[in-house]
């Protein structure tokens, strides 16, 4: 079978809670599937390609959010690729970007890519801690991971909620991350789909259009009841 | 109770019964502070070895490097001593502007704890900001590190340091305007605002094996010191110079550095249990990416300790920064209170590993050739590092 492609947009910028540890879950994974994959790093002023299978977006600091949220504008591809259905994953100040406007360094609201029908500005508190939320369809494990941001985030009509938060705050509603289409984001850092394989299955599903058997790991299964554990008693 | 926390608690009744305790007890007798993500209390400790070439010195012995451990040291020992004093970098903004020493030795910046601190950006600002009207301090600066040339850039009195930078990761981006900052050989620079790296007066070189510190006018003192690698040379010749600027004499300096053994029980050799270990202090990426190179090659096997308490930072995400594919070719015990996140780590590094609880109980699974060899490297993160320390002895 074809090669998935994978792209891991501009790291330098988006990369500062292990996030990058996404992309070596979804090769790891790929693997185990049998699934080819090739991973293009794609580092700010380069132009983003737009036939990739799968973008992978990290967290960041304030000011390298707007500068990752400019490039990406400007580039465009990103946004077309979403709209032609490619996958795409955004943690934290990725995610915050891929919605309408998100705050800056100074709180003032900034346009972001408009790929997700989300909004976000401050929490009244930064939200620093573990993160668990029941999972909505398609998923049916546990969501679980780290979050450290001060972003509350407002779902639109156009998108849906990854989980409902069972610890932590999330989206600061009481829901956790977005998703629409193949669009994930989500405030899930430790990172996200270490400890949510069954996100890194769909995204390698979705990317593949064939339906995966998911596959136990017992290091994996072994963290993830460690964590729950801990989180929820 | 350790002796550290029982600083901590001492310190905090001296601040509650003076809240001005540390500018009381400070008045004229700082030497230095030092500040950075990693090497504080290295650099520290080879400091105040070589300022006691002037006569008595008080420093931190324990790594208490808040406001409570500041206040405790200052109030113990000869009252007129000069103090050198490691300094959390947080805290630093309070603690220099009840202090106002001669020196500030500011090493680097990278992420560390980002559960309790702020983003690199956010304390490089809160650096600046401290340091603008400085007059009365002397600023020894690593130039190689963008954020510490930020936040020193506008200080009245800086002496800039080439003393390397292996990790460049959280200095992507250019802190004045946002755009994406160009590396060669020797430099770094803004290509868009023209923030460049500072012009050095005093640079290291670094030949594997020791460190030589060149000067402004054509001397060079070369750093002979224990402490191994790269960045301890570099925390070397941040000391050396500053021991220029307080006046001292630096081959002296160079001398008495060298005689330096062991921080802290950094790389001290103890026993636990049936294992002799070489402590090293691993506790985020940019330290992981310099200590692979101090660790004996593969396949000789190595045991690493993570735990995630509140001085190791709560979230452990930063296992994925850390480059752990280069311990491939041997077995690592992974052990700690957050074991289960570093084995699913290093799966994903294709480093084989093995979790074991207690690695040093009698019957612990360890490695093929992990008993019989004289010294183990054991690298753990700050909590776990110090119990060893502490309980090496009684075990």
């Amino acid at each position: 079978m074809s090669t998935l492609t994978l792209a891991s947009i501009y790291p330098t910028l988006l990369g500062t809670y292990g996030d990058g540890g996404n992309v070596m879950v979804l090769r790891h994974r790929a693997a185990l599937h049998g699934i080819d994959v090739d991973i293009v790093i794609v580092d700010p002023g380069e132009p983003v390609p737009e036939s990739a299978d799968v973008y992978v977006l990290g967290g960041g600091e304030d000011s390298a959010q707007t500068a990752a949220a400019n490039a990406l504008r400007a580039d465009g591809a990103l946004t077309r690729a979403a709209e032609h259905g490619a996958v795409v994953l955004a943690i934290c100040a990725g995610y915050q970007l891929l919605g309408e406007y998100f705050p800056d360094s100074t709180s003032t609201p900034t346009a972001g890519l408009g790929i997700l029908d989300i909004r976000t500005d401050r929490l009244p508190q930064r939200a620093v801690g573990e993160l668990a939320a029941t999972p909505k369809a398609p998923f049916d494990q546990i969501l679980t991971g780290y979050e450290n941001h001060a972003g509350a985030t407002h779902l639109g009509s156009g998108a849906r909620a990854l989980g409902m938060v069972r610890a932590g705050i999330g989206n600061g509603d009481g829901s956790e991350g977005a998703t629409s289409g193949h669009v994930i984001g989500t405030y899930l850092h430790g990172p996200c789909l270490a400890r949510n394989p069954q996100i890194a299955d769909t995204i390698l599903s979705w990317a593949t259009g064939r339906e995966l058997a998911f596959i136990e790991e017992p290091e994996v299964t072994a963290l993830r009841e460690e964590r729950l554990k801990t989180v929820l008693g | 109770m350790g002796r550290g926390e029982g600083m901590v608690i001492g310190g905090r009744v001296i601040l509650k019964l003076a809240p001005n305790a540390i500018a009381d007890l400070a008045h004229d007798r700082v030497d230095a502070l030092v500040s950075a993500t990693n090497g504080k209390t290295s650099t520290t400790r080879l400091l105040a070895t070589a300022v006691e070439q002037a006569g008595p010195v008080i420093s931190q012995h324990t790594g208490a490097n808040m406001t409570s451990g500041v206040a405790v040291t200052l109030a113990s020992g000869d009252p007129a001593a000069r103090a050198v004093l490691e300094v959390d970098e947080a805290y630093l903004p309070a603690i220099f502007a009840a202090t106002h020493p001669k020196t500030l030795l500011l090493g680097n910046l990278s992420r560390d704890q980002l559960d309790r601190m702020s983003e690199v950006a956010m304390v490089a600002r809160k650096w600046r900001d401290m340091l603008s009207g400085a007059t009365s301090t002397t600023v020894v600066a690593n130039a190689d590190d963008p954020s510490i040339a930020w936040a020193a850039r506008h200080a009245p009195n800086v002496v800039w340091v080439g003393a390397g930078q292996v990790w460049t990761a959280d200095s992507a981006v250019c802190l004045d305007c946002g755009a994406l900052l160009a590396r060669d050989e020797t430099r770094w620079f803004c290509p868009q605002c023209g923030f460049t790296r500072p012009e050095t007066s005093w640079n290291l070189e670094y030949n594997g094996e020791f460190g030589t510190v060149h000067g402004p006018d054509g001397q060079s003192y070369e750093l002979h010191l224990q402490l191994p690698g790269r960045f301890n040379a570099a925390n070397g010749a941040l000391a050396l110079v500053a021991t220029v600027a307080l006046g001292l004499d630096p081959a002296e300096s160079a001398r008495r550095m060298a005689g330096v053994e062991s921080v802290s029980g950094r790389y001290a050799v103890v026993t636990v249990g049936e294992l002799t270990i070489r402590l090293l202090l691993a506790k985020n990426p940019a330290g992981w990416s310099e200590l692979v190179d101090v660790m004996p090659p593969a396949p000789t096997p190595v045991i690493v300790t993570i735990n995630s308490n509140a001085a190791d930072g709560r979230d452990p995400s930063w296992l994925w920064d850390v480059p752990f594919e280069r311990l491939r070719g041997r077995q690592v015990v992974a052990t700690g209170d957050r074991r289960a996140d570093l084995a699913v780590r290093l799966l994903h590094a294709e480093v084989d590993h093995v979790v074991i609880e207690d690695p040093y109980a009698p019957n612990a699974p360890l490695p093929a050739g992990m008993r019989e060899l004289d010294v183990v490297d054991c690298a753990a993160t700050y909590t776990a590092f110090h119990h060893l320390r502490t309980t090496a002895d009684q075990r």
